[in-house]
């Protein structure tokens, strides 16, 4: 009887140890034991980059570099002078050095500008890169049948399936090319979402601006495909700021996906970008964002700085749903958020964020109900390792004129060690009898006794983490499409590595 | 702009006690700004009417003591007394208690040593320092417990009153005491009433407060607790608003040894055009700590709330256990809630949760209701009392729980 227990039980784990070994997460933990940064690696190409400083020459400069018309180089000098006129806000809950905004260079460009129709034409040590990251072009072309605007520092190199999108009428390009393309609907969005003065580090994206992605999907059409960018800082000592524009025409849809990779630095880089998203009536717009900027290292050297400014405004009828996943930066300033303009839209925001050693998050979103019968779901997981901090900050705004609007929010703690914070800063402001909204929010430590059950299963202490860690998430990882999820769970496993205490 | 910081307090007057406080409060209201809606503190609760006003201190000579408010406001209460009125000690219509144990007196009658600091960070702290008049001294010795509670009030008569009350009390190890803080006005009151109340509370020793603000006119009221816990000691602290034109009611608890057990309750039902301001911070400092937390208001006509919660769990306070709810309904379009639930975590081995809410009357109780012959008001009425006395429940004198249910229910026409 004894026997055949012990046998059972042999078999079991063996089974267990054979499914392990299959999972792409375990052997990736393997992998990367005692591995620092992975994506901590610089290109070597010839940069066309502007001296560092910014005055309104430098933003003339920029201007004229990108061969634009008079109106944008008038709008950014708008956005200058408003930016001048600026504090830094302080209300975050992050300590950091104050970056030097003089000695950045506002623009980088890879200096072969011209024209490239294939793949084939994009510069090889650019090729190298994107095969290190696991992003080969042809790869994603052939395979997930994904379109990839990949932006190299700050001007697109290349575009693909773009003749795809064509027939279709959608437009995907850079924002640069929009401007001159694509004028009217340049002018007629941008900054209507996130104006120039809405905050110090969107005036700033506003005057200095380099590239990003635009997009616009015409009436009526679904875009049959995933819409994906990935954005990397390459130049040591250029701030990237990127400024996407994603327009959904009436009864659109489009899924969108966004993710980044730093290489690593010593010396902290600026990341200010502006995300603004509108969805006309009907029109339903899912943003996905992966984000792995470099963190800096165990004590806290280097790393990037993610001011960031999302938004999007949802018309009669429309949904925003916002996903992210962020693991990386050193200090991360971020809060997707939706103007719930609309009667009956619908704003979600999803996250997960990870800090680990000395990193700092304040990130959350704001909902600001106008619109009749608008609806808004907030599911936040943070989890904080190491020496980080991790804030949750939100709002939720009801004004008198949104009846029925209805909110439900879920903000989620995980502590990994006793030396790291969780902290949660929710805004509800309601100024409507009608308005339903709950809040709730929970801190604790990973549960002991679940580490002890998969240790007693033969799970080592660290892989019994990543699981935990990864059911924990999973509310969220869920939402991402099917790529992204992948790389999503990559990305939690490696940031918790050596968290474990 | 008519109202600088300096015409604000120019008609003030303070007692001749406490230098040096007042020397520091002096040197710090200098210093520190005024308050407006950009200060994250007071984004809600903007005070640039009142420091507009021109305001005048009191003296407390020639009393009268309007009929219209009891001296005792607790009907049935078997209590010691200290009564003040617009921030003077009124000697005749105190009851103080006897005890070799026990030292209760106006504070302007006993040198206190406080050691609060509130006035080095906040404007209205620092008015506070230089300008307070009297207020309550308690302090109970070893062991012992004060056989009745200890009512203390403060009565605001008069136009453009400036009052400024200072509390202190100290509870020695194993003590406990039961104190009463209400505060009255006649209607055609106005002006300020700034208060201070400082509470140490020694290992193993037990306080207890009730809160209760019951004021006519259109006063700006700031009140505000800062209360010490050292290990092992419990404190309790119900803070009802149940009238008042404009009320900032501040709480600050800070645990300064392990094992402390704080709970504070709060309900605050605004009408009119009035605002209800409550801001507590729960410091957990030390190992296993625990804390509850529940506030609910409504929000009638024109009326809006503010709520900020916050609690702290510094590194290595281990086994904290604290909760924190709060709940609001907006009754009437017009109105508004502004709540602000925090939480700043340190410590990894905690269980620490926050929940808030903003809804209705529940449809389908309501409808319950009136199939039942119960007609729309009387419904509401009874769902209001279950909804608020889930909070007054927590106070632990029957006489109290009866006053502030009556107040409320005669405020707000309840059966």
């Amino acid at each position: 009887m004894q026997t055949e227990l012990v046998d059972a039980e042999r078999v079991f784990l063996f089974d267990r140890m054979i499914q392990m070994g299959q999972t792409e997460e375990d052997k990736l933990l393997n992998e990367v034991t005692g591995k620092s940064y992975e994506f901590g690696f610089t290109t070597d190409i010839e940069s066309d980059t502007i001296a560092p400083g910014l005055n309104e020459d430098v933003i003339r400069e920029i201007s004229a570099k990108k061969n634009e018309p008079e109106w944008m180089l008038e709008w950014r000098l708008q956005a200058f002078k408003v930016w001048s006129k600026m504090a830094e806000p302080k209300w975050a809950h992050l300590q950091y050095p104050k970056p030097d905004l003089q000695a950045i260079s506002y623009y980088s460009a890879p200096k072969k500008k011209k024209e490239l129709k294939s793949l084939d034409e994009v510069d090889p040590e650019l090729r190298k890169t994107m095969e290190k990251l696991g992003i080969s072009l042809e790869e994603q072309k052939r395979l997930s049948g994904v379109a990839v605007d990949f932006v190299m520092d700050s001007v697109s190199v290349a575009t693909s399936f773009k003749e795809k999108l064509g027939d279709l009428g959608v437009i995907f390009c850079s924002l640069s090319e929009a401007v001159q393309e694509h004028p009217e609907l340049v002018k007629k969005y941008i900054g209507t979402v996130v104006p120039q003065k809405d905050n110090y580090y969107a005036a700033l994206n506003s005057a200095v601006f380099t590239d990003g992605s635009f997009c616009y999907i015409p009436k009526g059409v679904r875009c049959p495909m995933e819409l994906s960018t990935y954005f990397r800082i390459n130049e040591a000592g250029t701030g990237q700021f990127e400024r996407t524009l994603l327009i959904a025409d009436e009864g659109s849809y489009v899924s969108y996906l966004e993710g980044c990779t730093a290489p690593q630095r010593d010396e902290n880089q600026l990341h200010a970008a502006v995300v603004e998203i509108v969805s006309l009536d009907d029109a339903e717009v899912k943003y996905s964002t992966v984000q792995n900027w470099y963190p800096g290292d165990e004590n806290g050297m280097g790393g990037v700085y993610n001011f960031v400014t999302k938004r999007g405004i949802c018309h009669h009828r429309s949904k925003i749903s916002w996903t992210q996943v962020e693991t990386g930066s050193a200090v991360t300033w971020k809060y997707p958020s939706c103007i719930l303009k609309g009667d009956d839209s619908i704003g979600e925001f999803f996250s997960v964020a990870v800090t680990n050693n000395m990193q700092q998050a304040d990130t959350g979103t704001k909902m600001i109900h106008l619109g009749k019968r608008s609806r808004s779901t907030i599911i936040s997981k943070g989890i904080s390792a190491g020496n980080s901090q991790n804030s949750y900050r939100g709002l939720v705004k009801i004004h008198p004129g949104a009846t029925n609007a209805r909110n439900f929010s879920v903000c989620d703690s995980l502590l990994m060690s006793s030396n790291c914070g969780a902290h949660t800063f929710p805004y509800i402001e309601a100024s409507n009898p009608t308005a339903k909204i709950e809040h709730e929010a929970t801190t604790s430590k990973i549960g002991e006794d679940q580490i002890f059950y998969c240790q007693q299963r033969g799970i080592d202490e660290e892989e019994a983490i990543g699981l935990i860690v990864k059911g924990y998430a999973k509310e969220v990882l869920n939402k991402l499409p099917m790529e992204f999820a992948v790389e999503a769970q990559k990305l939690l496993t490696i940031s918790l590595e050596g968290s474990v205490g | 702009m008519t109202g600088s910081k300096e015409s604000f307090i120019s008609n003030f007057q303070a007692p001749s006690n406490s230098h040096e406080l007042r020397s520091q409060g002096h040197q710090y209201m200098a210093d520190l700004p005024v308050p407006t809606r950009k200060s994250e503190r007071w984004k809600y609760s903007p005070i640039s009417k009142l420091v507009n006003s021109s305001l005048m201190t009191c003296s407390g000579e020639g009393v009268v003591w309007p009929e219209e408010i009891l001296p005792n406001p607790i009907p049935f209460l078997d209590s010691y007394r200290i009564v003040f009125r617009n921030g003077s000690y009124v000697a005749s219509l105190s009851d103080l208690p006897i005890d070799d144990d026990v030292v209760c007196a106006p504070l302007g009658d006993v040198e206190a040593r406080f050691e609060n600091e509130y006035h080095k960070s906040e404007w209205i702290g620092a008015i506070n320092a230089s300008y307070h008049q009297n207020g309550l001294f308690l302090k109970v010795g070893k062991n012992k417990a004060l056989d009745r509670p200890i009512v203390v009030h403060h009565l605001t008569d008069g136009e453009n009153i400036a009052s400024f009350p200072r509390h202190f009390i100290k509870l020695e190890e194993g003590a406990k005491a039961e104190v009463v803080v209400w505060s009255s006005a006649t209607d055609k009151s106005s002006g300020m009433c700034n208060g201070i109340l400082e509470a140490h509370i020694a290992p193993n020793a037990y306080l207890v407060i009730d809160k209760v603000c019951n004021e006519g006119g259109e006063i700006f009221k700031f009140s505000y607790e800062h209360i010490c816990q050292e290990r092992d000691s419990k404190m309790k602290i119900n803070t009802f608003t149940v009238k008042g034109h404009w009320v900032r009611n501040e709480l600050e608890i800070v645990a300064q040894g392990p094992g402390t057990d704080s709970v504070f309750n709060g309900t605050y039902m605004p009408s009119g055009k009035e605002h209800v301001d409550n801001h507590t911070t729960m410091d957990h400092a030390y190992p296993n700590g625990t804390s509850s937390e529940l506030y609910r208001g409504i929000m009638y006509d024109n009326s809006t709330g503010v709520f900020n919660g916050k609690v702290f769990v510094r590194k290595d306070s281990q086994q904290t256990n604290a909760f924190q709810q709060n709940s609001n309904i907006v009754a009437s379009k017009g109105a508004t809630i502004n709540a602000k639930p925090e939480l700043e975590i340190y410590a990894d081995d905690v269980k620490c949760s926050h929940g808030c809410t903003v809804g209705q009357f529940d449809t389908e109780a309501l409808f319950y209701l009136k199939s039942r012959g119960i007609g729309i008001d009387e419904a509401k009425a009874l769902l209001v009392q279950a909804y608020v006395g889930d909070v007054i429940a927590a106070v632990d004198r029957e006489e109290v729980k009866n006053e502030v249910m009556r107040l409320y229910s005669e405020r707000h026409r309840w059966a």
